[in-house]
């Protein structure tokens, strides 16, 4: 039997990181965005105890405030394309007032760490949510466009060309074609 | 009409038998009976002429008897006596005769009765008289008076006598009218039968000589037949055959015998004589097949070599089954043709086909040639010039560089080239996936693939909803991607390139330009652009491999595009036509069998 | 803890294609680490050793002398352990049944063997760009599909 999951990274992250937290009887509070104040000082064998646990789900803390932005930058990306609606004005409005930079900081930040830009991470995401839905069936091409605020299919399917370098059908064809051959497995 | 019917059928020729054997059957129970009529009616003459000869006679001997005592009565003379005592012998006898004679008729049986009455009483008064002569005691008076009772019996005798007589007489007549009735119906009766009898043969004859004639029609034209069918097999070079089923003989067509090279009939009809023409390693084939045809009521054909009288290879092929005839005997007839020639042909056709799948495998493997090994090398090429250019282009005098922008063109084109060919070659791959597809996704898909250029030159497709189609999705992807690009490739300068693309369901008989006249179903679709066009006499030139209509410094190239798109179509068994005009633009129609 | 390169490995019998993937690679600013082999057989001996450094984008050759790389590609797929792996094809042919037929296989990257140097590094760092994201940003790998 073969089942199929979707899950949000956030929520499971953030319930990971309570428990661990709880577990190892570290006074917090969490501030959301992977971001968590430590209200007291831990003893240091204790600490990385702590860390180590978290290394197993793939959790890391990371020191430089650099990746922190950046992971807020993605984070803030993924929030836009899952609530278009929220999203009024222009990405980068919208990134630069959300996190208190302006554009250009915030964007060339984000080239260094990722070796890519903010435009390119939020094609990249948006293609991949449009995955995501059309391997779920339950939408339309022409609905999926409609929902990622893409003015028409053709564009989404140009975008989809540009990024994955194959066509939606393909793209649709080749997962159920996969899908076929795990089912006779 | 029944009538008709029935005269036509054979029943009517056995009835018109059956019914005059019973005419002259009739006839003769009627002339037979008649005959013997006519014997007794003579019997019956005879016998009342010799009645009444036998009572005159008896008159006679009584008249006799009487003179005889009367002359011994007058004479007293002894010798009158005797005629008296014979007559009386001979009156006996006769009344015997007599009697005997009407012993059948009631009537004359009577009136015998009543004449041996008077007879008696006559003979009694003669020999009384007689008596008292002799006695001497008769006297006159007594005679006189025994005189009259003497005459007076003796008329009352022949009045009797006259009686019967006459009754004999009147029976006579009788019979003789009725006899003359008989024979007067007889004749007539006979005729008429007779005459029946003779219509009937008659129309039995012309019956039977129509028959005839028919018969001889039909066995003319079944000569005929024959002539011709075995003139058919002559020329066709086949011979029927027949088995029968209950004795297993074989009758062969002359033909047979020519096909095996022997003359007409010239041996036994037989299957083994056959077989001994098969070849020898085709004889259990054979003999397994035909020892089973009774049983499995049929002969499936079967293909089989054998060896003339004239020691020539030929194949024969040999198909029979069962039919029953109107006796409802069971018969297997069957056909044995001479098939060398197609054998021979569709050997040769098979050795062609297999020199062809050769030499199209050779042509798919010089493909991959094409496509990987001459690629690797050329795309080193690129790459190396590509390096070249990049780190050491500043070193490079001039000329060096130019030589170098050179190569790198003349080695871009061959690359598109051998990336052409290579699609080229794709489409005419053996190995062809149909799949039923909407056409609108596969048109999606090229303009999803063309959509740089699309956006480049800010063309504009317009086009009607395409419909659901059986073909090889990839294919028909590339067809629509030529056929854009080619458009989007020849558009006018500064004119955004406007491609509608229109579809209709036509039948093959509307559409003149399909060389089809049949009900078949197609799809219809036009591309049609407003791009620099062609001259009209160019229109099935650009389809060929490598033509190419401008400069390829004007418009970059292969003249393999085109002639793609034909083999794409030529694979669905469709049609692709072109139309142009010059700086109006050019149509491709293209026509997809709707399966 | 995180390591901070990324790991390449390439299988390729052509010694000239090999010298401009590493030459390529070391061009691009990013920090990778990368391996090559002459054959499928060297490249899954590798894999399969216990203790190997497993990559996290694999570049496979499709014509390569003992195995190819549609087996290669086979016998990894066959293997939970190798999950994990970005497979790419790294091939001359462009044939579009090929394409799919090596994507419903479970590569996730075809990339058609570009005839300039400087295709090549843009093809290769958009490959691992991608697959960083994939990497980094939780994406969901089953639907990680690209065509260059």
């Amino acid at each position: 039997m073969k089942i199929y999951i979707k899950f949000d990274f956030n929520t499971v992250c953030r319930k990971v990181l309570e428990d661990q937290l709880e577990k190892h009887k570290i006074k917090h509070r969490i501030l959301g965005f992977g971001e968590v104040e430590i209200l007291e000082k831990t003893e240091t064998v204790a600490f990385s105890a702590f860390t180590a646990e978290l290394a197993e789900y793939g959790i890391s803390i990371i020191e430089n405030q650099k990746t922190v932005l950046v992971q807020k930058i993605k984070d803030t990306i993924l929030e836009m394309i899952h609530n278009p609606e929220l999203v009024t004005v222009k990405s980068s409005v919208y990134l630069s007032e959300k996190l208190s930079h302006s554009y250009g900081y915030l964007s060339n930040l984000f080239s260094d760490v990722t070796y890519t830009s903010i435009e390119n991470y939020i094609i990249i995401q948006k293609i991949e949510h449009a995955k995501q839905l059309m391997v779920s069936g339950q939408l339309s091409l022409t609905e999926i466009a409609f929902k990622l605020n893409y003015s028409s299919v053709a564009h989404l399917s140009t975008q989809f060309k540009n990024v994955t370098g194959i066509t939606p059908s393909a793209f649709q064809r080749i997962i159920n074609k996969r899908k076929e051959i795990a089912l006779k497995k | 009409m029944k009538l008709h019917a029935f005269y036509k059928s054979p029943t009517f020729l056995k009835s018109v038998f059956v019914v005059s054997i019973f005419a002259i059957f009739f006839i003769s129970a009627v002339t037979f009976k008649h005959i013997n009529l006519l014997n007794n009616s003579s019997k019956w003459v005879t016998h009342s002429y010799e009645v009444n000869l036998e009572l005159e006679r008896l008159f006679s001997y009584l008249k006799d008897s009487e003179t005889g005592q009367r002359g011994f009565l007058i004479t007293k003379d002894s010798t009158f006596l005797e005629p008296y005592l014979h007559a009386k012998e001979k009156i006996d006898r006769s009344f015997k005769i007599v009697k005997s004679y009407t012993k059948d008729n009631p009537l004359q049986e009577n009136n015998i009765r009543k004449l041996e009455f008077y007879i008696n009483k006559r003979q009694n008064y003669l020999s009384k008289t007689l008596h008292m002569s002799l006695n001497r005691s008769l006297s006159d008076e007594q005679l006189k008076e025994k005189m009259i009772i003497g005459k007076l019996t003796m008329d009352s005798v022949r009045s009797h006598i006259n009686e019967m007589i006459l009754l004999e007489k009147k029976n006579l007549i009788a019979r003789e009218l009725s006899y003359k009735d008989t024979i007067k119906i007889t004749p007539i009766f006979v005729y008429i039968t007779l005459l029946i009898t003779l219509v009937l043969i008659s129309i039995s004859y012309i019956r039977i000589n129509k028959d005839l004639e028919k018969m001889q029609v039909s066995n003319n034209r079944l000569k005929l037949l024959n002539e011709s069918s075995s003139l058919a097999e002559m020329v066709g070079n086949f011979g029927s055959w027949q088995q029968d089923i209950t004795t297993g003989v074989f009758t062969f067509s002359d033909n047979i015998y020519r096909l095996l090279g022997c003359e007409p009939q010239s041996f036994k009809k037989g299957q083994d004589d056959f077989i001994k023409f098969v070849h020898p390693e085709d004889r259990h084939t054979f003999e397994g097949l035909t020892s089973e045809q009774i049983d499995n009521k049929n002969l499936p054909a079967f293909t089989y070599r054998v060896t003339t009288k004239d020691k020539k290879l030929r194949y024969f092929r040999t198909t029979g089954r069962i039919v029953t005839n109107k006796m409802g005997n069971d018969l297997l007839i069957g056909t044995t043709s001479d098939v060398t020639d197609e054998v021979l042909s569709s050997l040769s056709l098979e050795q062609q086909n297999l020199e062809l799948e050769a030499s199209n495998k050779e042509l798919l493997a010089f493909n991959y040639v094409a496509s990987h090994d001459l690629q690797e090398p050329l795309r080193k090429i690129q790459t190396f010039i590509s390096r070249l250019s990049d780190k050491e282009y500043d070193k490079l005098s001039d000329n060096g560089k130019e030589y170098i922008n050179r190569i790198l063109s003349s080695a871009e084109r061959m690359r598109i080239l051998i990336d052409d060919l290579l699609q080229y070659s794709r489409a005419n791959k053996t190995e062809k996936v149909f799949e039923k597809v909407n056409l609108n996704d596969l048109l999606e898909n090229a303009k999803v693939d063309l959509a740089q250029s699309i956006e480049e030159k800010s063309a504009v497709i317009e086009h009607e909803s395409l419909p659901k189609m059986t073909v090889i999705p990839f294919q028909i992807q590339q067809l629509f991607i030529n056929l854009i690009g080619n458009s989007l490739k020849y558009s006018k300068d500064n004119v955004p390139p406007n491609i509608k693309i229109s579809c209709q369901k036509v039948t093959a008989t509307e559409e003149t330009q399909i060389p089809k006249n049949t009900k078949d179903k197609f799809y219809k679709i036009t591309f049609e652009d407003n791009g620099i066009g062609f001259e009209q006499e160019y229109a099935e030139k650009i389809f060929i491999l490598f033509n190419r209509l401008h400069n390829k410094n004007d418009y970059a190239g292969t003249g393999i595009g085109l002639a793609i798109c034909k083999k794409i179509v030529e694979n669905h068994r469709g049609f692709i036509f072109a139309k142009g005009e010059p700086n109006i633009g050019a149509t491709f129609t293209i026509y997809l069998a709707d399966n | 803890m995180q390591k901070e390169y990324i790991h390449i490995i390439l299988a390729d019998d052509d010694e000239d294609d090999r010298l401009f993937f590493t030459d390529a690679f070391e061009e691009l600013k990013i920090n990778t680490k990368v391996n090559t082999f002459a054959d499928g057989v060297a490249l899954m001996n590798y894999l399969n050793q216990p203790d190997a450094v497993l990559p996290d984008v694999l570049f496979l050759d499709l014509n390569m002398p003992r195995k190819n790389g549609i087996e290669c590609l086979d016998e990894i797929k066959s293997d939970e352990k190798f999950n994990d792996i970005a497979i790419a094809i790294f091939s001359t042919s462009s044939s579009e049944e090929h394409i799919e037929e090596t994507f419903v296989r479970g590569a996730n990257i075809y990339i058609k063997k570009p005839s300039d140097f400087a295709t090549l590094k843009k093809v290769l760092s958009d490959v691992v760009t991608l697959n960083w994201q994939y990497h980094t940003s939780g994406l969901n790998k089953d639907n990680f599909l690209m065509r260059i």
